[in-house]
């Protein structure tokens, strides 16, 4: 494979993704940090589109199953992601409802497809708008941690409210199956290589 | 130590591989790729020491979220307390071993790990003597970087407040503040160690 002139790959050097100092292509571990050397990841789109669709695997069972079980005088009360969201608007706090639709529901669809159009991107080796693809890569990057929020908000409610027979919260399977899907959307974006979305350029130094 | 500036250096964006020099850089100047825009290299406006100093008070206010209760609940009469380390422990024993470990690992050992990695790394910069684990602690600071999640954590905890709110009385206990003080000062202290700064004071070190 060539890769376009004016950039580390076409001088056979390598970039550490690291602590970015060169390296020549082929050697194992970058002489500086002692980090994976790569010219770009290797197979970088099938191992994201593995982690990416095993993650939009558990989302199902994430968002089908309960995510905590209230138990009130004896009488269990499941709530699924979505059943928090439509009770927090029923008590009228939409702004508590907007963060926990945002964090647990757009965002892990959002960046789920993102990912999955960007691979798609590579393999169809298209030429547009790679500075606007790379910028969706680093959205992606940065949004998927706080996705987080609904896992942490059941931790607190499980290990605060336990009143006895009175009122009892337990955590649902859904909590572990979404933490799942969370985790592994991560690595699939740490798996992705941008540097991919750049290599059918003509010439690097052209720009854009 | 003060401000240095940064010695212009052979590097390629990690984001678009286009091969690069930065120029050199003086004290609070930004330097950016010109193909795809990516933040390469910020030169701080101070040496290490304020970085340090926010990682030791982090340290401080850690110690001080894991002892002290965490959060008070008060609902018909009765009152239960958690204190974050208790809660995991139970969360453990009830057999919910995933969600406490879940939260054991990316609200407590996650930042805490970041921590020490930071520790370590700064120490020598700022004594400006060699270690032998200077580039393992920087690696690790760059590596557990996204998996540490104390403001995420904290963003949760905010949000079950006012879950709970409408159902009884919930006060935040000492470590409430001791974990939002140190979710602060870690963050101060990340957003002081740019990647290019702290490897060419690493390098300039020698190993």
């Amino acid at each position: 494979m060539s890769f376009p002139a004016g950039t580390a790959a076409a001088a056979g050097l390598a970039c550490c993704p690291l602590c970015g100092a060169l390296g020549p292509a082929g050697s194992p571990r970058c002489a500086r940090c002692g980090h994976r050397l790569h010219l770009r990841t290797p197979r970088s789109v099938q191992r994201t589109l593995a982690l990416t669709l095993t993650a939009a695997l558990l989302l199902v069972p994430a968002n089908v199953l309960p995510i905590m079980v209230t138990v009130q005088l004896g009488r269990p009360e499941p709530s699924t992601i979505l059943g928090g969201v439509v009770t927090l608007l029923h008590y009228g706090s939409w702004p508590i409802a907007t963060v926990i639709f945002v964090a647990s529901v757009l965002v892990p669809l959002l960046k789920i497809s993102t990912l999955v159009l960007l691979c798609a991107s590579v393999v169809r080796r298209t030429t547009a708008g790679p500075r606007q693809r790379t910028l969706l890569y680093r959205a992606t990057e940065l949004v998927g941690r706080w996705s987080m929020i609904d896992v942490f908000v059941v931790f607190v409610l499980v290990a605060l409210v336990h009143l006895g027979q009175l009122l009892v919260i337990r955590p649902g399977p859904a909590a572990v199956a979404f933490a799942g899907a969370v985790i592994l959307t991560m690595f699939a974006a740490e798996q992705f290589d941008p540097r991919l979305l750049w290599d059918h350029e003509e010439d690097a130094r052209g720009g854009p | 130590m003060p401000p240095q500036p940064l010695p212009e250096a052979h590097t390629a964006c990690p984001e678009c591989d286009l091969l690069l020099t930065l120029p050199p850089l003086a004290p609070g100047e930004r330097a950016r790729c010109r193909r795809c825009g990516h933040l390469l290299a910020r030169s701080p406006g101070a040496g290490f020491e304020p970085a340090l100093a926010f990682a030791l008070t982090a340290a401080l206010c850690f110690a001080c979220a894991c002892a002290f209760p965490f959060l008070s609940f008060r609902a018909r009469g009765l009152a239960t307390e958690m204190s974050l380390p208790g809660a995991v422990a139970e969360l453990w024993r009830a057999e919910e071993p995933a969600l406490a470990g879940a939260v054991a690992g990316f609200a407590l050992l996650g930042p805490l790990a970041l921590l020490g990695a930071v520790t370590a790394l700064l120490g020598p910069l700022v004594l400006r003597r060699p270690a032998p684990w200077l580039a393992g602690a920087a690696r690790a600071v760059y590596t557990l970087g996204p998996w540490s999640m104390a403001e995420v954590f904290l963003l949760g905890v905010l949000v079950s407040l006012s879950k709970l709110l409408s159902l009884a009385t919930v006060i935040p206990g000492i470590a409430f503040w001791a974990y939002l003080a140190f979710t602060l000062c870690l963050a101060a202290t990340l957003a002081r160690l740019d990647r290019h700064t702290v490897w060419t004071a690493i390098g300039s070190l020698g190993r």
